[in-house]
């Protein structure tokens, strides 16, 4: 007996675990969303968390915190991306793994040492929580930012660069005009993997002392006062949040595709 | 492929009909699923020079010594005084929502030790078994026999005794650095959370009962210290969850956040050792693990443990039977009462306490023993005999102490603060003007979203200016990334208008 395997079951292991623990999860946090305590349907939830300015006020500083975050990241990630995959060093995969590298350490560990670092350099580190909490998701995520612009980077084509200058575009023109440009997906599925989870990591938070809840300490807060309905109402509407961010970036990753031909 | 088939159905069928052999020869045995805090109970591996050295009537060996974890020892017990066996499945919680929501989910334990809150809880549910008569009168009844009479009293008033036995209890307090803060006044009070010349010195706990209780010390504190309250009364004020004080407290919450440094869930010991903050809101056992560690820290700092005196949180974590997971299995039953009973063997009790510093609900000379070799004072110490008769029952139960380790109140008599056998054991004084807090019901919900609104950012409370900043930035954002987008065809569309 020979056993045949149609390349569409090859799916089905992840069909499998994207039904158990996707899909199906999925369904019973919509349950919980949309039914009060005792199970009927209600909108109450809905109501609680957009009629209340104070979980209103948690979205927007989730949002500026994640915002901020990712602008950080990404001033710092591009140009070492940039110097990366423009540099002549044979061994230049040493050098990136010198800046993924953290990732091997644990994420709570890294943390914990930064928090003892920025005591040292701000003494009281409890008078800067924000800041704080920007430095700490940015020195988590920067790898995240990092490898998809340094891989997008390192596919452009040389050619591309040569063939602007030969234009006559000085080296600021063409930066701006060819490689910017190219480098576009890299971007945003950099800004995308830092933006989402920087709304809700609120380990980080917690471990550098901001006493302001994000996203998702405030729906932690309502699972341990045992109300599971509000929490999942505002976990749901963070899903509806990062499907919307996913929706425009991925339009905005197509059109660069369209428009590589163009300028091509 | 054939031969791949073959082999992974043998290997399936192998372990099939292993595990069915195992069900037949464990037939005899019973598992007993424990869960309980973690760090709440000796793992052992001590060092040899951490030998107990007081009179064991319990052990074998002269002193008291945890060579093997707890669980072991029990089940090695269990196993030689029975004529069946039990397996323990130990597993640990790290708060009590965490283990009421697991509970919730259909985990099954068949004994968890949640605190007096969580344990109104259950049993106002319905969800706990009952202790058998056995429990407390049969053989090896050691929680029966060594129960302090204090925490039997507590218990039977509260109505807990038929469904928990006491496991650990303390109060709740301030553990501080007496160098680093001005006047002593100061951290007998629960202002010292408001105190503005600490500013960003002191740690309070990230957890919605211990600070709404704090607050409330705050609110009536003029009323509290004016003092004469029965019993009844200081727990009606204390256990206040009126709509208008639920208000007032999200008010002083509010403050006491831009005041103390953070509300923290556990980092309060390390910073607290390490000298971040001068001040940490903490429970009695944590603050006895502090001390410890802050003296024997390269820094060598001591550190204080203080009660304030407008009330002090009395807390019991108790051992409760879960009904749905002992589904009237009577061996499973005794097994979880033998397990309570084990641990209440005051050498057992004593080993526990001296691996996690809480303070055992078991009383016996066995325990006093252990009071009186840790704490007695040195020859040349001047002494300060202090009475726990309260706790250890009939008889003259006076630790003599160093004097140095307590620290006195205004009229020189009661005392409020002082270090570990202080946070132990709080002294008769501190009991008389401490409550249990009770279980919010349902107000829970209500008092949860004054916690949501202390924590969260008020839309209200954003400046106007950081508000047009903020827009005008992200709207420029937005036109760049929509011009960035349609250039082409703008640019397509420009060229067919006017063909230059």
């Amino acid at each position: 007996m020979v056993l045949r395997f149609n390349r569409k079951q090859l799916c089905i292991p992840y069909a499998v675990f994207l039904v158990l623990f996707v899909i199906v999860p999925l369904f019973v946090i919509a349950y919980y969303a949309f039914t009060d305590g005792q199970g009927k349907l209600s909108f109450e939830n809905f109501e609680n968390f957009f009629l209340n300015t104070n979980t209103l006020g948690t979205l927007l500083y989730s949002f500026a915190l994640a915002i901020v975050t990712t602008f950080v990241c990404l001033l710092i990630a591009y140009p070492t991306a940039y110097i990366l995959a423009r540099s002549n060093f044979r061994k230049k995969h040493v050098l990136l793994m010198l800046f993924v590298l953290p990732m091997w350490i644990n994420f709570t560990l890294r943390i914990t040492a930064l928090k003892e670092i920025l005591s040292a350099l701000e003494g009281n580190i409890s008078a800067y929580p924000f800041l704080n909490s920007v430095i700490g998701m940015s020195y988590d995520f920067l790898p995240f930012m990092i490898l998809p612009l340094y891989t997008s980077l390192l596919k452009l084509d040389k050619s591309l660069l040569e063939a602007a200058a030969d234009l006559g575009g000085n080296k600021f023109t063409v930066f701006l005009r060819v490689t910017l440009p190219l480098s576009v997906p890299g971007i945003i599925s950099g800004v995308t993997m830092v933006l989402l989870p920087s709304m809700t990591n609120y380990v980080v938070l917690d471990m550098l002392y901001n006493s302001t809840y994000i996203m998702g300490s405030l729906i932690g807060s309502y699972f341990s006062a045992y109300d599971w309905n509000n929490g999942s109402m505002i976990a749901l509407i963070l899903l509806a949040i990062i499907f919307v961010v996913t929706l425009v970036t991925d339009r905005f990753s197509d059109k660069d595709t369209a428009n590589r031909g163009a300028v091509l | 492929m054939k031969r791949f088939i073959a082999l992974t159905a043998a290997a399936v069928c192998a372990a099939c009909s292993f595990s069915f052999a195992g069900c037949a020869e464990n037939s005899r045995e019973v598992v007993l699923r424990v869960c309980s805090w973690e760090e709440y109970i000796d793992l052992g591996g001590w060092d040899d020079d951490e030998l107990i050295d007081i009179d064991n009537p319990f052990g074998e060996s002269e002193g008291i010594f945890g060579e093997n974890s707890m669980v072991d020892d029990f089940t090695e017990w269990f196993n030689s005084n029975h004529d069946y066996k039990v397996k323990v499945e130990y597993s640990t919680f790290g708060t009590n929502e965490d283990l009421y929501n697991r509970l919730s989910l259909g985990d099954e334990y068949d004994l968890v030790c949640p605190s007096d809150y969580l344990l109104m809880k259950l049993i106002a549910e319905g969800k706990v078994e009952k202790y058998s008569e056995n429990f407390r009168t049969g053989e090896h009844a050691y929680y029966g026999e060594y129960v302090s009479p204090y925490i039997d009293g507590i218990f039977e008033k509260y109505g807990w005794n038929e469904y928990a036995a006491g496991y650990m209890w303390g109060t709740t307090g301030l553990v501080y650095n007496p160098d680093r803060i001005s006047d002593e006044k100061d951290v007998a009070s629960w202002n010292m959370l408001l105190n503005e010349e600490y500013k960003r010195q002191v740690t309070i706990k990230d957890n919605v009962r211990d600070a709404y209780f704090a607050t409330l010390g705050i609110i009536n504190s003029e009323k509290l210290l004016s003092g004469g309250f029965s019993e009844n009364e200081l727990s009606d004020i204390m256990n206040d969850t009126d709509g208008a004080t639920i208000e007032k407290a999200q008010e002083v919450l509010k403050n006491i956040k831009e005041n103390v440094y953070s509300f923290e869930t556990d980092a309060g010991k390390s910073d607290m050792v390490t000298g971040k903050v001068i001040a940490n809101y903490q429970w009695s056992g944590d603050a006895v693990y502090i001390m410890d560690e802050a003296e024997t820290d390269a820094s060598e700092t001591e550190l204080w443990y203080s009660v304030p005196e407008e009330c002090a949180n009395l807390w019991f974590d108790g051992w409760v039977m879960l009904k749905d997971s002992i589904k009237g299995d009577e061996r499973r039953k005794e097994a979880a009462e033998a397990f309570v009973n084990f641990l209440s063997r005051p050498d057992n009790a004593v080993r526990n306490m001296y691996y996690i510093g809480y303070t055992s609900a078991v009383a016996g000379q066995t325990v006093f023993d252990y009071m009186e070799w840790n704490y007695g004072a040195e020859d040349d110490a001047e002494i300060y005999e202090y009475d726990l008769s309260y706790f250890f029952g009939d008889g003259e139960f006076v630790v003599e102490a160093d004097a140095a380790n307590f620290g006195f109140g205004e009229d020189g008599v009661s005392i409020n603060r002082g270090r570990q056998l202080f946070a132990q054991y709080p002294p008769e004084e501190v009991i008389k003007r401490s409550v249990v807090m009770l279980d919010f019901g349902d107000k829970l919900g209500e008092i949860n979203l004054m916690w949501i609104n202390v924590r969260c950012l008020d839309v209200k409370d954003i400046p106007v200016a950081a508000v047009c900043v903020t827009a005008a930035i992200i709207i420029a954002v937005a036109a760049g990334a929509l011009l960035y987008a349609f250039r082409y065809k703008l640019f397509i569309k420009d060229r067919k208008n006017n063909p230059s």
